[in-house]
């Protein structure tokens, strides 16, 4: 498996948009880590973030869904890419190794 | 109002925002602003800011996404381009040759038409002056150019518009002698063009603004004083060499003594004034008499007038008012007859109704005629191309298959395809550009174009170029680009794939067919044109006009001519010797007219307009003009006994020849005449003309003309040493006199010269278009040749004959070109007949006349055609199919 590296903002961030699915944009993903994590993300940062993890190739995101309250402009939507997928699972699959390992040392 | 987020962060954003992001980030501090306002404006308004700002200082914000792939691209498709033309040698050598051949003969004709259009362009009046011009005739149908003398001074005083008048008298034929100062002569010169009087405001009528007509010592205020001469520079030079010709004479016609006033610089090529000396005008009383000068009958043709009007005058009343004041001068008879139009100076290069002095009008149609030809030109290269290269296609496909696997989407190949024909067609072009200023150089005798006006090209050829360029690349490249990226990648790269089908083969036979329709529209009709030519050539005018020199006899002296007869007639090469007043045809001769009617003749309309010859008594046998009835022109005969020919026999209803013999007649000075003979019709104009009324008379105070006939052996230096003998006998009866001379035959040619000259340069065109189509058949029959190679060993292998194979390559395309001919013959007889019927005399269309020409092409097809496919017919079958 390659390596790859996510941070911990990033992580959190990449899973609020899988968990959002269709509608996970900055407004919303700045919602979520408010109201999920109780972290006060700046819009900014939140954008920062979902151009890395684009860049990275976890996520893709397309144009669409405007709205009066927004001008009329779009929102940039983002979506899991399969290879997020991949990495979200296997990042879970290694912490559930390890908590087994925590909450049960003799096995 | 609802309230808005801080326009100043807005406007920060929408202007440092990349492109791709503007719009998401806005929205989002649009939604995140519409929640905040609950807090209040303020707040809302706070946290705008901040988190407006906050993007400022992440990186993403400024690193713009690149977008290397377009940019890359550019270069790539250059490199690709150059090496697919690389690859296919063959293919785009054929390609650039036949759009350099159409390129470039496209670009001359561009040069021809320019150089026509520009006469006489460049005088600051040129919009408002215009030539007085007569339309005459019961039908209005003569058109003429000759005003007589009292007019320009008349209209001038009398119509207000009129802000110049300017009249021209042109000469041909002067005797120039340089004298020094104390009148003995220096130098004598024959001139038989350039001379001309003008009046002093010639130059404000014509100023050559433009171009920047200087005068090297003198000024126009020179020419109006009599006896002033101003000279070219080139004239000056030839006459007095590098001294100052200022203040030195000259006498012309041996009588009359000029001192030259001024020098200009050479007129210009494009002008229609191509004069080399000019006289005062006010000189002409002398010349003339002041009789003649009021005299408001007689014309001459080359006495030209051209007015300047007030700008906004409308031509139309002018032409009334003119009509007016003739009116009053003259009696109604006259005026009647009579009507002066003006003519816009942007028309006279271009009204072959009316002549120039430097007798070429050219037609807007021929100027229309020779565009179309160079469109014909520029559309068979463009079809070439097409052609060959979507036959080409199928072996691009897999290239292009790749090139879509591997992400390029459709107008990506079609930008590529598109800079490989830029780069084909501007490389054609720019070779064209140089093959084009050598085909000036060298055709600049067929084009009428004197070397002077060639030179670099300029700024408009240059226009015109990148003009084709663009338009060709887009027009040739554009099908075939569509062809190509319209391939199914998967199909392509399926190892099956290449068959002929691709790439749209019957729109391909469609091009061909297109093709041979111009090339034998232009052959068909370049080969009537040729048998028109000779047919002027060939045909019997009436008179025999071989082996005749013809010379102006400068004095009318009968003891001086019959001496210098005698003389003649002693030499073994002399056949016969004759003096009249004219020659019986040719470009370069006298033409005087008159009345003749029936002794009852009363009104205008009862007389006929003949042409007088003054003959002597060897004239009729030395042309070999046929004596109907009656007897020849004796000695005795006074001028009141003449001959007369059969069509004014006809138009005067005489009845036949026998019949007309001794009857009266009445010339328009109420004189009655006699007719003692009646000659045969000759064509005294051209072939493209009727023959006209000819009255022949014995006056030998009228003779100007000594026509020789010789017989030489059928060499040159045999014929220039009886030139030289007859310039001797000349020069001992004139001693004062340049002997000039021309061949009869010649002088009659030179009705011709024009048509000659198209039909050789649709000749050249012909070969150019039929070589273009050729190469483009050789392209396509390679190309088919390569591709059935295999299925040739095959059918070889089961026992197919060479001729077998020879037919399934030939058939195709001589069917099309078979058709193409069926599609050409209807238009190429339609614009053949409009432009025989310019011509009274003219070959009647008959069959093979189109027959002949359909089978050159044919030939030359089936040459390239055979040629190619003989070597895959011919290949043994073993070496092909061997490797697979």
């Amino acid at each position: 498996m390659a390596r790859f590296y996510l941070g911990e903002l990033e992580e959190l961030i990449l899973l609020i948009v899988a968990m959002l699915r269709e509608e996970a944009y900055g407004v919303t993903v700045v919602t979520e880590l408010q109201k999920q994590a109780g972290r006060e993300i700046s819009i900014s940062a939140v954008h920062a973030v979902l151009h890395r993890l684009e860049e990275k190739g976890f996520v893709e995101s397309r144009m669409g869904g405007s709205s009066s309250e927004r001008g009329g402009r779009r929102k940039r939507l983002f979506r899991m890419t399969a290879y997020g997928q991949q990495v979200i699972e296997q990042l879970r699959d290694t912490r559930n190794t390890i908590w087994d390992i925590i909450s049960n040392p003799s096995a | 109002m609802n309230p808005q987020p801080p326009k100043r962060i807005v406007r920060l954003i929408e202007q440092l925002a990349p492109r791709a992001f503007q719009e998401d980030i806005l929205g989002d501090l649009d939604e995140m602003f519409a929640s905040d306002i609950k807090h209040g404006n303020g707040y809302a308004r706070r946290r705008y800011t901040i988190n407006g700002l906050g993007f400022l200082f992440k990186s993403f914000f400024w690193t713009q996404k690149r977008q290397p792939r377009q940019i890359m691209m550019i270069g790539s498709y250059f490199k690709m381009a150059r090496r697919s033309l690389m690859a296919y040698k063959t293919t785009t050598s054929i390609n650039i040759l036949g759009l350099v051949i159409g390129i470039a003969t496209a670009l001359v004709i561009f040069t021809v038409t320019q150089f026509e259009k520009s006469f006489d362009t460049f005088h600051s009046q040129a919009n408002n002056t215009y030539r007085l011009v007569r339309a005459g005739g019961t039908d209005m149908s003569e058109f003429r150019t000759g005003i007589s003398f009292p007019v320009p001074p008349a209209i001038k005083a009398e119509v207000p518009e009129l802000v110049d008048v300017t009249s021209i008298e042109y000469f041909g034929g002067a005797n120039v002698e340089i004298l020094d100062s104390s009148g003995t002569t220096l130098d004598k010169y024959r001139e038989e063009a350039g001379f001309t009087f003008v009046q002093s405001n010639f130059f404000k009528v014509f100023d050559y603004k433009g171009i920047d007509l200087k005068w090297i010592s003198g000024s126009a205020v020179s020419l109006d004083k009599p006896g002033t001469i101003v000279l070219t520079k080139t004239m000056a030079r030839k006459y007095f060499g590098d001294s100052n010709p200022v203040g030195q004479n000259i006498k012309l016609q041996r009588k009359f003594d000029f001192t030259v006033a001024g020098v200009i610089e050479d007129f210009p090529s494009n002008t229609d004034f191509p004069f080399t000396v000019l006289l005062s005008y006010s000189t002409l009383p002398r010349l003339n008499g002041e009789q003649r000068m009021n005299d408001w009958v007689a014309v001459n043709d080359s006495h030209h007038t051209y007015v300047t009007v007030a700008p906004g005058a409308s031509p139309q009343d002018i032409e009334k008012k003119i009509a007016k004041t003739h009116a009053t001068h003259t009696w109604k008879e006259l005026s009647d007859s009579r009507h002066y139009l003006l003519q816009k100076l942007s028309d006279v290069h271009f009204d072959s109704r009316f002549g120039t002095y430097t007798r070429r009008t050219i037609s807007k149609e021929t100027l229309m005629g020779l565009a179309a030809v160079a469109l014909f030109l520029l559309l068979t290269a463009s079809i070439n191309y097409i052609n060959l290269s979507t036959a080409q296609s199928s072996l691009r496909a897999k290239e292009i298959g790749l090139r879509k696997v591997m992400g390029s989407i459709r107008r990506q190949v079609m930008v590529q395809y598109l800079i490989e024909t830029f780069l084909v067609v501007s490389m054609a072009g720019f070779v064209a550009l140089g093959i084009c200023q050598l085909l000036v150089f060298y055709l600049q005798g067929l084009l009428n174009m004197p070397s002077s006006f060639i030179t670099l090209p300029g700024k408009d050829m240059m226009v015109v170029v990148s003009a084709i360029i663009v338009v060709l690349t887009l027009f040739a490249g554009f099908y075939p680009s569509l062809v190509l990226s319209r391939l199914n990648p998967v199909e392509t790269l399926k190892s099956k794939f290449g068959t002929d089908k691709v790439g749209g083969f019957s729109f391909r036979k469609v091009l061909v067919v297109a093709q041979f329709t111009l090339t034998q529209i232009m052959v068909v009709g370049t080969f009537i044109i040729v048998m028109q030519m000779r047919y002027f050539g060939n045909t019997d005018m009436g008179f025999d006009k071989d082996n005749v020199i013809a010379a102006r006899t400068p004095v009318r002296d009968p003891v001086v001519l019959k001496g210098m007869e005698d003389k003649l007639r002693s030499q073994a090469f002399v056949t016969d010797v004759s003096f009249s007043y004219t020659l019986p045809g040719g470009v370069r001769r006298n033409g005087s007219y008159a009345d003749i009617g029936r002794p009852e003749a009363s009104s205008m309309s009862d007389f006929q307009v003949y042409e007088y010859v003054s003959i002597d008594e060897n004239f009729l046998d030395l042309y070999n003009i046929k004596l109907l009835a009656g007897r020849n022109l004796v000695k005795a005969d006074t001028a009141r006994n003449i001959l007369i020919n059969e069509t004014l026999l006809k138009g005067l209803a005489l009845g036949s020849p026998t019949e007309a013999l001794g009857q009266k007649l009445k010339m328009g000075d109420q004189t009655i005449v006699t007719v003692v003979g009646v000659v045969g019709d000759y064509y005294s104009n051209s072939m493209k003309e009727a023959p006209g009324n000819i009255v022949m008379v014995m006056q030998p105070e009228n003779y100007t003309i000594v026509s020789i006939k010789i017989n030489t052996p059928p060499s040159k230096v045999a014929l220039q040493n009886a030139v030289s003998v007859v310039d001797k006998i000349w020069s001992e009866t004139f001693p004062e006199f340049m002997f000039s001379y021309v061949f009869l035959d010649e002088n009659i040619a030179a009705y011709y010269v024009q048509e000659d000259r198209y039909a050789k340069l649709f000749q050249l065109f012909s070969i150019v278009l039929l070589t273009i189509g050729s190469l483009g058949l050789y392209g396509l029959i390679t190309f088919v040749v390569n591709r059935k190679g295999k299925e040739v060993a095959i059918r070889k292998v089961l026992g197919a004959s060479i001729a077998n194979i020879l037919t399934l390559f030939t058939r195709e395309y001589l069917l099309l070109i078979v058709l193409s001919f069926a599609l050409a013959v209807p238009v190429a007889v339609y614009f053949v007949n409009d432009w025989l019927s310019n011509f009274r005399n003219h070959v009647s269309l008959s069959w093979y006349y189109f027959v002949v020409p359909g089978i050159i092409v044919l030939a030359v097809a089936l040459l390239v055609i055979l040629g190619k496919s003989m070597r895959a017919a011919t290949l043994n079958p073993v070496d092909k199919l061997r490797y697979d």
